[in-house]
């Protein structure tokens, strides 16, 4: 059982870097996880989706006002390219590169299909994650510990 | 029993980048064995970083008024061996910060270490400038750990005495290997502080692949332009002796 849950999560994994979703970041934050950090990932990862959430919401309240203050559109999306680079989540990054390229050029129509693509990536990544999390616990309730 | 513990000041609005600071500095000391521990304190603000700073040498004080025992409480009025500060923040960016710091006047300053998300080579310059130990490039990775303990073990916790030369020798003679890509070192004797050319250098190193690329291209551009004309006046100069020395033999 163990065994196959643990081939089921290599798979999603390497999927994940496999179509870009994640990159070598990720993996370094993998390697900080061991014996004396063991929540290491999870704790990155549920904060990252937590607080992704709310840059989300927070661009759209900034583009949906009728006077957008481009620079703080841009503030958001740098955070979030920020918080995505910390956690390898590269395909929500590079579109936070071209959202903030829309931002310089105050394109509102731009920003709001950037939004609407970062939305997509981010709560795909964010289903991954939790499936990911939800097989490493199904894991380790696999391993009691004595 | 290790070493004391470094106390490490975490500054960054980003809760995440905080989070992933702050495991990574508990979790992997970067020294190998008997290599001191961090303490980590992570605020969100440059302004909550001053009030932690400036309270705790406040405190201290209010603490041990007497004068002599002031003078032992100001070898230890900072409790914070080093301050890692992201750049980018609302209010109080990081570079506000460190100048903030450094003007805090102390005969042993706090170490600063800056890191940012942009690869800007103004940026780095600037901060370098302004006094910072170091400038590392996000996502912070396992081997910067030990390049901030460099930086924090540069400043002993009880000196007395003045170590702005012994500050960052550490980082002086880690100049000597390959620059990083993701991390920009500070010469920090005082002739390499006022040394335009070690400025210079820093911020080359500093760059990333495409900016560095270009400024060294130029500049060896120049070198070898320079280089051609004296070795060109060079030769004319050898072949008009070497001729007249053959005609008049």
């Amino acid at each position: 059982m163990a065994a196959a849950l643990t081939s089921q999560l290599h798979a999603l994994v390497n999927n994940m870097f496999a179509t870009g979703l994640l990159d070598d970041q990720f993996q370094q934050l993998q390697m900080l996880q061991d014996f004396s950090a063991p929540d290491f990932v999870s704790e990155v990862v549920t904060l990252f989706c937590d607080d992704g959430e709310r840059i989300i919401g927070e661009l759209a309240r900034e583009l949906d006002k009728p006077n957008v203050d481009f620079d703080r559109v841009d503030s958001f999306a740098h955070q979030l390219k920020g918080s995505s680079a910390s956690v390898g989540a590269q395909k929500v990054k590079n579109t936070c590169i071209q959202f903030r390229e829309f931002c310089q050029q105050r394109s509102r129509d731009g920003c709001l299909k950037t939004l609407d693509l970062v939305r997509t990536e981010f709560y795909d990544l964010r289903n991954k994650f939790q499936a990911m999390l939800q097989l490493e616990q199904q894991i380790q309730a696999c391993y009691p510990k004595h | 029993m290790g070493a004391a513990a470094v106390r490490v000041l975490v500054v960054d609005d980003s809760p995440v980048d905080r989070r992933v600071v702050e495991l990574l500095l508990r979790t992997h000391c970067g020294g190998g064995g008997g290599a001191a521990p961090f303490h980590v304190t992570a605020v969100d603000s440059g302004k909550k970083a001053m009030e932690l700073l400036g309270l705790e040498g406040q405190r201290r004080k209010q603490m041990c008024p007497s004068a002599t025992a002031a003078a032992a409480a100001d070898a230890n009025e900072q409790a914070i061996d080093i301050v890692l500060t992201d750049y980018c923040m609302p209010e109080m960016t990081g570079y506000d910060l460190l100048k903030a710091i450094k003007a805090l006047g102390s005969p042993n300053p706090i170490p600063v270490v800056v890191m940012s998300s942009e690869n800007e080579p103004q940026r780095i310059s600037r901060c370098l400038t302004a006094g910072a130990e170091d400038f590392i490039l996000k996502p912070l990775k396992i081997n910067d750990v030990q390049r901030l303990r460099e930086c924090s073990g540069a400043r002993p916790k009880a000196a007395t005495t003045d170590d702005d030369d012994d500050r960052c020798n550490t980082v002086s003679s880690s100049r000597k290997k390959l620059p990083s890509d993701h991390t920009a070192k500070k010469v920090a004797t005082a002739e390499q502080k006022t040394s335009p050319l070690a400025g210079l250098a820093m911020v080359i190193n500093a760059s990333s692949f495409e900016v560095s690329h270009y400024f060294q291209l130029l500049f060896k551009f120049i070198l070898i332009a320079y280089a051609v004309l004296c070795l060109s006046q060079l030769l004319h100069r050898w072949s008009n002796g070497s001729f007249l020395s053959l005609w008049c033999a």
